[in-house]
């Protein structure tokens, strides 16, 4: 969990400064929407909240609704 | 400068934090906290019916001092313990209520199996040995003759720990060729195999004035990983004609005048086998090279000569096909084979091998031998002449 | 309009290319469990039908020169489709990098340390490949030089080494397996080590010279497959039947080496040469990927986007499987066929629109 938050303040601390020193909000905004998605998934994972994975996802969607798959031994 | 500053706590919060997290690996071990196992024996416990290991422990005090002050003392090495559970790997955790701390077991040697173990099938046994992370393989698998545990118990003359002494027995093969080299990967090949039988050299304990010596009487055969019979010396032999691993041995045929024998030291050998599907019956071609050396003679005659060297050359290539026939004949009553036959059928003739595969047991004593031995002895050592009388008096 | 200033030559493609079909050496024992004793012919049968493909990102990258593959996408498809068509690309992306993230920690936790936590693995990995892809594709096509000598001096000790213990007769029957898995065994090995150039097609946009980019790029992809072949050899000749049952089979062939007993125990062998590999797949995809959602989103530099998307690469490969039985088995099946129509599909149907479309047009002085 320490670990979680020293990372992600590391990161911020890092990249934003210097977003906003020379004013590229673009950038900027964009660093937010993705900093924003990995700290949240981060935050699930140390609160042992399930992911849902997309692997899964396709797999259900290609493999069991669609039938496509390769016979198992 | 506020961005410098931040950088710079940053730049050191960060080296702080790979401080901890680069140096080094959670799982390392210290020397002293390691139990080197250098050998492990697999018995069947008589009382509960479960497994027992035996694993040889090194001694570290003892291990490091001198190899010539193990003669005077009687302080072993090496220490045998043994834990019971109802698999390996449990027995194996069990041992660290034993030891205390986990069996380091990558410098492991040999692993024998006891006389029940085999006989019971080393299918539920072996794979263990196999997956777990720390076993090499290349560990070197035998059967004992009685308990695994007495064989692991048998102090050598020459060497500190009774493993590495069993190691040395079956790595040495090749001087005499009456055994084989199998370790963990080559057995589980012929497991994994549907026709093939496995084997592995059989070790005993004999005892003589109180110090007991181990040695290797043959090799035992395995069916789908049970042991099912054993083969002798001069059997194991014919089988490693046929698979071409022959090094090096003895052959004693007698002399052409019959009134001794001369003994032929193998000095190299070349093999093939091919089968071959003719009428609907297997036939296997086998050929076999080989170079023989005159290393003693019993009898006064001279043998070093075209004559003699033709007969003793036709004497050997007579025993080379008997070791064969024996071979064949041992593993032909046992349903096993051990040739891998059926592996070379399969490699060749594979459509025909599909409808064969389910009955090779029925099929494999009807298969045919053509055996074709070339020998050439190309040199009679250091005398051309015995000292006989005859010699003499020229 | 260009997201990066760095500049690679021609010979430079060519170790990239090969260093990163290296990569995957571990990864042909995906198909192993399938192709048993045939997995050297489906290695070769993978290069020839995917040549074609990649023959055709060649072509994009000649076309549309000095642009990657979102600005391909956007002049191709218009603004709104081609926004779609790199959005799915940048999925594609994101997904593979976790996986072979999820690789090397898989390594170093089956058979190098296996006690470490995996997430701190996993983070030190990606924040080193992160680091890599942030110093731009120069300092990459740089060291790939270093990289592929290395991994072709070990493939080949190893199997030097491993002669004495070969059996050539583990290939007999030649031709045993049914077509269907056969066909599986080419479908994954052309997506996994070849299909996955297609992350080229961000970076072949940065050639200073696409005068011999053919030559070079198949040179490249020559040299890594030929590497993936030698290695299949080395691990059929040794293990024969018992290929198919271990983890990792290049791992066991490496614990056979007894030479003199000397030189054994050449584990760590592996260990460094996948490390270096997949190391340096992942600083591309990592390129890859940042450069094409930084492009997306209309930036001026990739560099902020690094880090927050390592993070989310690395919660990635901590989750996406439960465990490495589920990764083989949804890699052979919907992994392969999603990505399918990113391989094989759309790179030509792009060139073909292009042709017809007569893009990019005028300026540029065009590819040919």
């Amino acid at each position: 969990m320490i670990f979680l938050l020293l990372i992600y303040a590391l990161i911020f601390v890092i990249t934003a400064p210097g977003l906003i020193k020379r004013k590229e909000w673009r950038e900027f905004a964009a660093f937010l929407v993705v900093y924003a998605i990995a700290f949240a998934l981060g935050l699930m994972y140390v609160l042992g909240i399930p992911i849902p994975s997309p692997m899964r996802g396709l797999q259900y969607l290609i493999s069991d609704k669609l039938g496509l798959k390769y016979p198992q031994k | 400068m506020r961005e410098k500053t931040g950088m710079k706590i940053a730049v050191i919060v960060l080296c702080i934090f790979m401080v901890f997290a680069l140096s080094g690996c959670l799982g390392g071990r210290e020397i002293n906290d390691l139990e080197i196992v250098i050998g492990i024996g697999v018995d069947k416990d008589e009382k509960t019916g479960n497994v027992l290991v035996t694993a040889q422990i090194v001694r570290k005090q003892a291990a490091g001092s001198s190899p010539g002050s193990d003669g005077g003392g009687d302080e072993k090495a090496f220490w045998n313990v043994s834990s019971v559970g109802g698999s390996i790997f449990e027995a194996v955790r069990q041992m660290t209520h034993k030891t205390g701390n986990r069996l380091f077991v990558s410098h492991n040697q040999v692993v024998i199996f006891g006389n029940d173990v085999a006989a019971e099938g080393l299918q539920s046994y072996i794979d263990f040995f196999l997956r777990a992370r720390e076993m090499r393989p290349t560990v070197l698998i035998l059967v004992a003759e009685g308990r695994a545990s007495d064989v692991m118990d048998a102090k050598p003359e020459t060497e500190k720990f009774p493993a590495m002494n069993i190691a040395k027995l079956v790595k040495t093969y090749g001087f005499t060729s009456h055994l084989y080299k199998v370790n963990m990967k080559d057995f589980a090949s012929c497991l994994m195999s549907a026709t093939t039988a496995s084997f592995a050299p059989l070790i005993s304990v004999t005892e003589d004035e109180g110090s007991k010596d181990v040695y290797v009487p043959g090799m035992a055969v395995f069916k789908n990983g049970k042991m099912v019979g054993k083969l002798n010396h001069d059997e194991v032999r014919g089988v490693l004609w046929v698979l071409g691993k022959v090094k090096s041995g003895v052959i004693t045929v007698p002399s052409p005048d019959g009134k001794g024998k001369a003994v032929l030291e193998i000095l190299e050998t070349k093999s093939k086998a091919m089968p071959e599907i003719k009428d609907g019956k297997i036939i296997i071609h086998v050929m076999v090279e080989e170079d023989l050396s005159l290393s003693e003679q019993t009898t006064a005659e001279n043998l070093a000569t075209v004559s003699a060297f033709g007969e003793i050359q036709d004497a050997s290539e007579e025993v080379v096909r008997q070791e064969i026939m024996a071979a064949f004949k041992k593993t032909s009553e046992l349903k096993a084979d051990i040739f891998g036959f059926g592996e070379m059928l399969h490699k060749k003739y594979s459509k025909e091998w599909k409808s064969m595969k389910d009955n090779w047991d029925d099929i494999y004593p009807t298969i045919e031998l053509d055996i074709v031995v070339a020998s050439r002895v190309v040199t009679s050592n250091l005398l051309r002449n015995p000292p006989s009388p005859k010699e003499g008096d020229k | 309009m260009n997201i990066e200033k760095g500049k690679i030559s021609s010979s430079q493609i060519l170790f990239l290319l090969a260093g990163f079909v290296q990569g995957s050496v571990l990864l042909i024992d995906f198909t192993v469990g399938i192709t048993q004793q045939q997995t050297w012919m489906v290695i070769l049968a993978g290069l020839v039908i995917t040549a074609p493909f990649i023959l055709s990102y060649v072509a994009l990258a000649k076309r549309f020169n000095g642009m990657n593959l979102v600005q391909i996408n956007d002049m191709v498809y218009g603004r709104f489709l081609g926004k779609v068509l790199s959005a799915y690309y940048i999925f594609f992306l994101s997904m593979t990098l976790s996986f072979n993230i999820l690789d090397i920690g898989e390594l170093y936790v089956n058979f190098l340390m296996p006690d470490t936590p995996f997430i701190f693995l996993l983070a030190v990995f990606a924040t080193v490949c992160a680091y890599a892809a942030s110093k731009g594709i120069e300092a990459l096509a740089r060291v790939s030089h270093l990289f592929v000598v290395t991994e072709i001096f070990i493939i080949v000790s190893t199997f030097i080494l491993l002669i004495d213990q070969m059996d050539f007769s583990n290939f007999l029957p030649l031709f045993e397996l049914p077509f269907i898995k056969i066909f599986q065994g080419i479908h994954i090995l052309s997506a996994i080590p070849y299909g996955e150039t297609l992350v080229f097609l961000m970076i072949m946009g940065r050639l200073n010279n696409t005068g011999r980019m053919v030559k070079y790029t198949f040179g490249g992809l020559l040299i890594g497959a030929m590497s993936l072949f030698i290695v299949s050899i080395r691990n059929t000749a040794i293990l024969g039947k018992t290929q198919t049952i271990w983890t990792s089979a290049s791992f066991q062939s490496i614990r056979l080496i007894d030479i003199g007993t000397v030189l054994t125990r050449m584990d760590f062998l592996i260990g460094v040469a996948q490390t270096v590999l997949i190391f340096f797949k992942c600083s591309l995809f990592f390129y890859a990927l940042v450069t094409a959602l930084s492009q997306l989103f209309g930036l001026k530099s990739y560099l902020p986007l690094i880090l927050p998307l390592a993070g989310i690469e690395v919660i990635l490969a901590a989750t996406v499987f439960q465990s490495p039985v589920d990764h083989a088995m949804i890699t052979q099946n919907a992994g392969i066929i999603y990505s399918a129509p990113l391989m094989y599909v759309f790179p030509p149907l792009t060139l073909l629109i292009a042709k017809i479309r007569n893009l990019p047009g005028q300026e540029r002085g065009g590819g040919r």
